[in-house]
């Protein structure tokens, strides 16, 4: 029983993760994306690549995949940036879909729709990681310092920056802040950490393929930040504890036939997402409304 | 604001009562099924789950295990990443020996599970080649795509004298491998592949594809689908002026295929399992499922039966012997086997685990299938 | 000759879309609500006309309607129970869209929980295609789309320029402070917005059913070629958003000349980075004072 509840562990870990990381666009700098799972899979894919053809060591395979993924980003977000924040959000499912198709047709570097197999297993100085409560230290781990990273950066001025164009982006741009460049370099740290939960991904399960990285994913972690609550450093984690035990629960109840979990538990975020949005826009760990309106 | 308190607080109870209650039953035996039980390929798991009551019932009524067997499903929805964490599941949190498994991609995505940790798993609807490769613990109780076309290749190019072959393939590792087997061995027969067309497991308009091939004017149209996928191709084929045969590997002996008037004449081959042997084993599964379904097994359904049966055998002669059932013994066992009485007959499996089974070439025809030539294994 | 194939095929496919997408335009347009569940709207629609046409093998006449007042409820509903609470404490974008999109969530899992995830076709003999000359097949169904869309589109030009309404509606997209002036209730006119926009999307909806097929998460796909072909074509114009759709659909299948169908829908959406980078006012830039 503790390897069930040790798996569920780790999987908070790297959807927390992965939620951290999108807080920091979504929360702090008011960019709203749909592309995070791209980077998740961008992550998985070199790390995959790096440990199957020149070392498992994890430290080699983590500054590997977060370069990749941030240059990609900021790559991408150089000039997609400098449009409207509603049509970003249309470049951004754009960018996710090719993303997949690129992820499904180049099936050299990743194996198609097939997938890769016998990953192996994460190497550090002292050992390999192979059992549950191992893998889950290092999930717990890699959260905490992205943690960290996210909440120093926050507090600091460079999160000021982040936070002024999120709330008043032309007040900003008459304050002689480098818009652009604020948010094209919060793309880049919240895609190239987004990496660290595809490298702990595919290390754990030891298979990866596309369909981890579809818009359905993205999707996914977009509910956990915005149902636990965004530009909170813990609200994130709590959406994504909550919604990855949501399949668990779910499956405990006598009457849900099992087929059905999947779409029982997308309805019940989206219906969270609704209400959210509806009755209490800071998510579960934000400020209530009627504190917000008081500010 | 106190209903999301309470939300968060009834899922962590109800997920801490979950973790604190302990597996049941000590004694009897678990194995594991590993189906699209959901999504466009759910009629398989239908087809698998309706000879695997069967299968239970069966092991129940003979007493074959000590504590009784059950089998614990799981939906994979014919995807490797489902697959995955399906058998995850299965191996550390149910501790299966034994678990079934269908479909080419989901199944080289759970072997190296299987050979890691030591649990057998067994293919009885998937057919690309490559299954026969995925090591020690990956058995095969369904001939794969590469027998069942060195059966039906040579009718076609040499008895109906096809000469001009064109392939629609979904582009995942069953589409591959299909890919592959007909480069092998279309040019061997002096035919050719004149085209091959790759199309998304989830592509459902094929007005494009049909004019493309139009154009290559094939004698015949290889399709390497299944599900509700391959039933629209061939009726946006037909509908859209495609008038060559269409051929397949077994997946056409499907239901929904079987009563397509758009299908009518299309051939393929499966496994040739003689319904009508007359002795105890066949005639007890082909009358109980008729009287169950209504209708005669197919191949796949059929398949899936002998593998639990297979499981029953080896499981009654290690309990026999005092020993554990486990995927280590279940191997040691199997290869020690001679051959297994199944449905259909007495069959073997090579050293590699694959079964040695003679394969029948079928053409639908309209309702149902008639059988038109069975070859040697 | 496959190309000229490809062509017509093409074409219908980017009728359907453009009719798709000038619904999202005009509410887009005129309410500046980021209305994703459009996309849930568009599967309702198609849903409904084939369960009644189906499994109620009733006249599709009445198959029709009831998909009208379907989309028509729901667009209504959406606008009432969800857009109009947001807008009246907050109203970023953001939040409606996260709203809306959640609505896209719900509808596409509660129709895959009814009617099943796999795929769906309304049965027609119309689609069977005819050899017009040879190498180009064309199905009656081609007919009746080309045909239905000329009469969409007039009407709706005619509403909105020769009509009150219509125009109140045009204003509304350009300046609802000077609408308001005018005594005009922008709620009001909003809600008809979402009326004649949800309606519009029914005709699509049949048509897709009919030729490609239906499944629940269609809705997502559809979505997406809306919301490109209104920002493309410029917001606030409907024949913009109409023409980037026709083209988008005839590029989706050009395509298909060289590529394999995996890159169809890639190819589309590539096409719009592309022009959104280096014309993001859209192809037919409209002054407002939004």
């Amino acid at each position: 029983m503790s390897v069930y509840l040790l798996n569920i562990g780790v999987f908070i870990c790297i959807y927390g993760i992965l939620a951290l990381t999108l807080n920091v666009l979504i929360g702090y700098a008011g960019v709203f994306t749909l592309a995070h799972a791209a980077f998740f899979g961008i992550g998985a894919y070199v790390a995959t690549f790096v440990a199957m053809n020149f070392s498992a060591s994890l430290v080699i395979v983590l500054i590997a995949s977060v370069l990749t993924a941030g240059i990609l980003s900021l790559i991408i977000a150089l000039p997609a940036l400098r449009v409207r924040d509603e049509y970003f959000v249309v470049i951004s499912l754009a960018i996710q879909i090719l993303c997949v198709t690129v992820f499904s047709e180049w099936r050299s570097f990743t194996g198609g729709l097939g997938g890769i197999v016998n990953i192996p297993l994460p190497e550090l100085f002292f050992g390999t990681i192979s059992t549950p409560m191992e893998f889950f230290l290092l999930a717990l781990g890699c959260m905490a310092v992205i943690t960290v990273i996210i909440g120093l950066i926050v507090r600091g001025s460079f999160g000021r920056s982040l936070m002024a164009v999120r709330d008043n982006e032309s007040a900003a741009l008459a304050l002689g802040k480098n818009v652009a460049r604020i948010k094209t370099l919060a793309a880049a740290l919240s895609s190239g950490l987004a990496a660290v939960a595809g490298v702990v991904y595919a290390y754990y399960l030891s298979f990866i393929n596309v369909q981890s990285f579809t818009l359905d994913t993205s999707v996914l972690v977009m509910a956990m930040v915005i149902i636990g609550g965004t530009g909170t450093m813990f609200g994130p984690i709590v959406g994504a504890a909550l919604l990855t035990m949501l399949p668990n629960a779910l499956s405990y109840v006598p009457f849900l036939p099992p087929t059905e979990i999947g779409s029982i538990q997308q309805i019940l975020y989206g219906l969270a997402m609704i209400l959210m949005m509806i009755f209490r826009p800071g998510g579960i760990v934000g400020r209530s409304r009627s504190k917000r309106d008081e500010k | 604001m106190s209903n999301y308190f309470k939300g968060i607080g009834v899922s962590l109870i109800l997920g801490l009562a979950a973790a604190t209650t302990a597996p049941a039953q000590a004694e009897e035996i678990s194995i594991g099924g590993v189906f699209p039980l959901s999504g466009p390929n759910a009629i398989y798991g239908e087809i698998f789950q309706s000879s695997l009551r069967l299968a239970e019932d069966h092991i129940k009524d003979d007493q074959m295990l000590e504590g009784g067997m059950r089998i614990l499903y799981e939906d994979s929805q014919a995807l490797p990443q489902q697959a995955v964490l399906a058998m995850n599941k299965l191996v550390s949190v149910n501790n299966v020996p034994y678990v079934m498994s269908a479909f080419t991609g989901p199944s080289k995505a759970v072997a190296p599970i299987a050979n890691r940790s030591k649990t057998v798993v067994v293919n009885g609807g998937g057919v690309g080649p490559d299954l026969a490769k995925l090591g020690e613990y990956f058995w095969n109780v369904i001939p794969l795509a590469n027998t069942e076309m060195r059966s039906l290749l040579p009718y076609m190019v040499e008895e109906q004298d096809y000469k001009k072959f064109t392939l629609v393939y979904v582009d995942d590792p069953l589409g591959e491998g299909v890919l592959e087997v007909l480069q092998e061995q279309l040019p061997e027969l002096g035919a050719s592949l004149v085209n091959k067309y790759s199309i998304p497991a989830t592509a459902q308009q094929f007005g494009g594809l049909a004019a493309k091939i139009r154009n290559d004017d094939p004698d015949v149209v290889f399709l390497a689908s299944y599900g509700d996928q391959q039933v629209q191709i061939i009726k946006q084929l037909r509908q859209n002026g495609v008038t060559a045969r269409f051929a397949s590997y077994s997946a056409f002996s499907t239901p929904t295929v079987q009563a397509l008037p758009e299908a009518e004449g299309a051939l393929y081959a499966t496994q040739a399992i003689d319904f009508e042997a007359e002795d105890a084993f066949t005639r007890r599964f082909v009358d109980d499922f008729k009287a169950a379904y209504g209708k005669l097994p197919t191949v796949y359904a059929t398949n899936y039966y002998n593998a639990a049966m297979v499981f029953a055998m080896l499981g009654k002669e290690l309990q026999s012997q005092g020993k554990p059932i486990t995927g280590e013994n279940l191997l040691e066992l199997r290869r020690a086997t001679e051959s297994f009485n199944l449905v259909g007959g007495s069959v073997s499996f090579d050293e590699k685990g694959t079964l040695i089974a003679p394969i029948q070439i079928m053409e639908v025809n309209g309702s149902g299938s008639k059988v038109l030539k069975i070859g040697k294994p | 000759m496959v190309l000229l194939q490809l062509l017509v095929n093409g074409i219908q496919t980017g009728t359907i879309y453009a009719l798709t997408a000038i619904g999202f335009a005009l509410i887009f347009g005129s309410t500046r609500i980021f209305h994703f569940a459009h996309g849930a709207i568009f599967v309702i629609a198609a849903y409904v006309f084939k369960f009644v046409i189906g499994d109620l093998s009733l006249h599709w006449g009445i198959a029709s309607i009831a998909a009208v007042s379907a989309a028509v409820l729901a667009g209504l509903l959406v606008n009432f129970l969800i857009y109009v609470p947001i807008q009246r404490h907050e109203g970023s974008y953001f939040t409606v869209f996260v709203a809306s999109f959640g609505v896209v969530i719900v509808v596409q899992n509660a129709i895959a929980m009814i009617f099943g995830r796999g795929f769906v076709a309304i049965e027609t003999s119309l689609s069977n295609a005819v050899e017009v000359f040879s190498g180009l097949f064309m199905a009656p169904l081609f007919g009746i789309v080309i045909a239905c869309s000329a009469i969409v589109l007039t009407g709706l030009h005619l509403i909105l320029t020769r009509t009150h309404f219509g125009i109140a509606l045009r204003a509304l997209s350009q300046n609802p402070e000077l609408v308001r002036t005018f005594g005009l209730s922008t709620r009001r006119l909003s809600a008809y917005a979402f009326v004649l926009g949800s309606a519009l999307v029914v005709p699509a909806a049949i048509f897709t059913g009919a030729t490609s097929g239906l499944n629940p998460s269609i809705g997502l796909h559809i979505m997406l070629i809306s919301l490109v072909a209104t920002i493309a074509g410029g917001i606030g114009s409907i024949w913009g958003a109409a023409c980037i759709a026709l083209a988008i659909g005839v590029a989706e299948n050009l395509v298909l000349w060289q590529l394999d169908t995996q890159w169809s829908e890639a190819v589309a959406f590539a096409f719009l980075l592309v022009f959104l980078i280096f014309r993001p006012a859209g192809l037919f830039r409209l002054a407002s004072t939004h």
